[in-house]
């Protein structure tokens, strides 16, 4: 049973990172490269205002999902808005560098330090028994709960709301969008902005249950080839694909070697590759794009 | 009249930069240290540099040693070999360092190794990994380390510790990181511990870049360990036992002290969380403990005063070679220095740090293990300094 906790647990953390990478994908056509920072800033943010306004968790999570909310927007109208109409590549190689930036400054600012911003929101990080044989933390809980509403309030929104349409329209074509009045800008930025909002949140989530250094960003790479399993295109796509990719990893831990857990994501991705190149959910034309 | 003022100023100026800094270079001890103050690991390795940089402010304003300043050449990596490599050339042909260092990810090794071989200059390890040609009895003319940990030794004291420790039947779990140099330690402990009677239980190598520990843990967990062993990177050692306390697991573990370790038993607060290492913790509270918060708070340096040790006594060592290295230096001299160091290190380690002609590491290690005691509300001594001999 406890097997079955930790591939729910790991599966919400790989949506919550990879939502960011479809969203930026299907608005823009842009890959972006320097996901996993944006969720290391994410827990740094947390952190930092976790000390600021202490044992305030509440308010600290609150600020802290502005000012990722926020990063995501700066990006695009400070570097990413210059990329519009670029080749896909020239944009992919400008998020690398901005990873190589984010990296700097994360050190910089925050040095290479292990950080624990549960001590500064006196908070717990507690475990439940769920069932008999299963255990789940408050951040593990914490981090399905939040996939769970990030996912339904995104479809919610992308169905039934005016920006939500607008948002599709964008992404499908830009320039007949753009030729009835909607903003591509506006929308690109969006996409940006609820990428590194989710991506944030997942960083914070992870910094309270498992500790933040500035390494961390190897994580929202990892969870790379969940996005392509999935489709690059398809939100819907990322539920799935990170079930088949967190449970192909525990099972080879429990029943393989936890050392070949390491390689169980890109078996899945060959897999994939072999028989649906686009991915589960994606569209089948926008492989020639990538 | 304020132009030619401003020239006269600009001239001298330029004057000083071309002509007295050399003068000031050459009368020093210069050491080349190519260290990971950024990219991955550097949460290990800056502190070493953040130790060095207030040691030798220290020694440079006492006057230097026998007489001469020591300039750092310091140059950040980024943990990247070719950085390290540039790094090693530059110091060497163009610095002319007597001596050069290393505090980075073993992959760094490799290109500066060859360098110290080719160019025959001495290359001290301090606080990275310590490599094998270290070791005694034929250590490599030109490789020195006093870094705390020690591959094939650090085991050959945990897993007796373990087994004297446990009451009852020992189901002993291990941990290691997906890395050469760990897993290598956990399949040597794994020997160790099986020719000693013990039953292992499970054994897992985790990945560098894992989300979640929990897996790993539960399968340690589920083997049944009443006891784990983690000799890893501390980020690895330490997040594998929060991992298996989230899963409610009531056993010991015992892992390796490295510098992040005293901070973090204060902060999990469990009795039941053993650290063992070769450097003495600030909760001892000796003289040398004392100097060293008093120079940190002084200095405000970036990283706790808790996380220097590591970084002091290779400062300490550091020091010891150039007061026994003749002016004017040379890195033959330097080497016939470090081939007979003995280094007092005023309490920070069990006993002195000793090189010989074919021991680079030392002769011998002295252990000690530390945990959280509650009754207390402090870290307490489980086992004093335990010496092993290195031969």
């Amino acid at each position: 049973m406890q097997i079955v906790v930790n591939v729910i647990v790991l599966a919400a953390l790989y949506c919550l990172i990879c939502c960011g990478y479809v969203l930026i994908y299907r608005a823009s056509r842009v890959l972006n490269l320097a996901h996993g920072e944006l969720m290391t800033i994410g827990g740094y943010f947390l952190f930092t205002v976790a000390i600021g306004l202490g044992n305030d968790p509440v308010q600290s999570f609150l600020l802290a999902f502005i000012f990722s909310l926020a990063l995501g927007f700066i990006v695009y109208f400070f570097l990413m808005r210059f990329m519009a109409g670029e080749s896909a590549l020239a944009s992919v190689l400008v998020t690398v560098a901005l990873g190589i930036l984010l990296r700097g400054l994360i050190t910089l600012i925050w040095t290479s330090q292990y950080r624990h911003p549960l001590q500064h929101l006196g908070m717990e990080n507690s475990s439940h028994q769920i069932v008999e044989g299963a255990v789940i933390s408050t951040f593990g809980i914490a981090m399905v709960i939040s996939t769970v509403l990030l996912y339904l309030v995104l479809f919610l929104c992308f169905k039934f709301t005016r920006w939500g349409l607008r948002m599709r329209a964008v992404g499908e074509n830009p320039i007949l969008a753009s030729q009835r009045g909607i903003s591509l800008h506006m929308y690109y930025a969006l996409s940006w902005g609820i990428a590194a909002f989710s991506v944030g949140l997942a960083g914070m989530i992870q910094a309270c249950d498992s500790g933040l250094d500035p390494d961390m960003f190897v994580i929202g790479l990892k969870a790379f080839p969940v996005v392509l399993v999935g489709g690059l295109d398809s939100l819907g796509g990322v539920i799935p694909a990170a079930f088949i990719v967190a449970l192909a990893e525990i099972l080879t831990i429990h029943y393989i070697s936890p050392q070949a857990s390491e390689v169980a994501p890109f078996v899945v991705l060959i897999s994939m590759l072999l028989i649906r190149p686009w991915g589960l959910f994606g569209t089948k034309e926008e492989l020639e794009r990538v | 009249m304020m132009k030619k003022s401003l020239f006269g100023i600009v001239a001298l100026a330029s004057f000083m930069a071309l002509f007295l800094t050399p003068a000031f270079a050459g009368d020093a001890y210069l050491v080349g240290f190519s260290v990971a103050v950024t990219g991955r690991g550097s949460g290990i390795y800056a502190p070493v540099k953040d130790a060095f940089d207030i040691y030798f402010k220290q020694v440079n304003a006492r006057g230097g040693i026998n007489g001469h300043p020591v300039k750092l050449i310091i140059k950040d990596n980024a943990a990247e070999p070719s950085k390290a490599a540039a790094h090693a050339k530059k110091f060497v042909t163009q610095d002319k360092v007597i001596l050069f260092m290393n505090a980075a990810l073993s992959s760094t090794y490799a290109p500066m190794v060859q360098v110290a071989k080719r160019y025959n200059v001495p290359l001290f390890f301090a606080g990275a990994v310590c490599p094998d040609a270290v070791y005694p009895p034929k250590a490599d003319p030109n490789l020195y380390c006093s870094t705390a940990f020690g591959a094939k030794y650090d085991s050959r004291f945990a897993i007796p510790f373990i087994k004297n420790q446990a009451k009852g039947p020992l189901k002993l779990g291990l941990a290691a990181m997906n890395i050469p140099v760990s897993r290598g330690e956990i399949d040597f402990a794994e020997e160790l511990a099986k020719g000693m009677g013990i039953e292992v239980a499970g054994k897992v190598a985790i990945p560098p870049p894992t989300p979640d520990y929990t897996p790993f843990a539960t399968k340690l967990k589920s083997a049944g360990a009443n006891w784990v062993y983690a000799w890893a990177p501390w980020g690895c050692e330490v997040k594998t036992f929060e991992a298996l306390r989230k899963l409610g697991w009531k056993g010991k573990y015992l892992a390796y002290a490295h510098i992040q370790a005293e901070d973090d038993l204060a902060r999990l607060k469990d009795d039941d969380f053993y650290v063992f290492g070769t450097n003495a913790f600030f909760a001892d509270d000796t003289e040398m403990h004392k100097k060293i918060r008093a120079i940190s708070v002084k200095e405000k340096t970036i990283y706790p005063y808790t996380q220097l040790t590591e970084g002091w006594i290779a400062a300490m060592v550091l020091e010891e070679i150039l007061k026994k290295t003749p002016w004017p230096p040379t890195p033959e001299k330097v080497r016939t220095a470090m081939n007979q160091i003995k280094v007092d290190l005023e309490g920070l380690k069990g006993g002195p740090l000793v090189w010989t002609k074919g021991n680079h590491f030392r002769t011998v290690n002295y252990y000690r293990v530390y945990k959280w005691d509650s009754k207390k509300n402090g870290i307490v001594i489980v086992k004093d300094w335990s010496p092993l001999k290195v031969e």
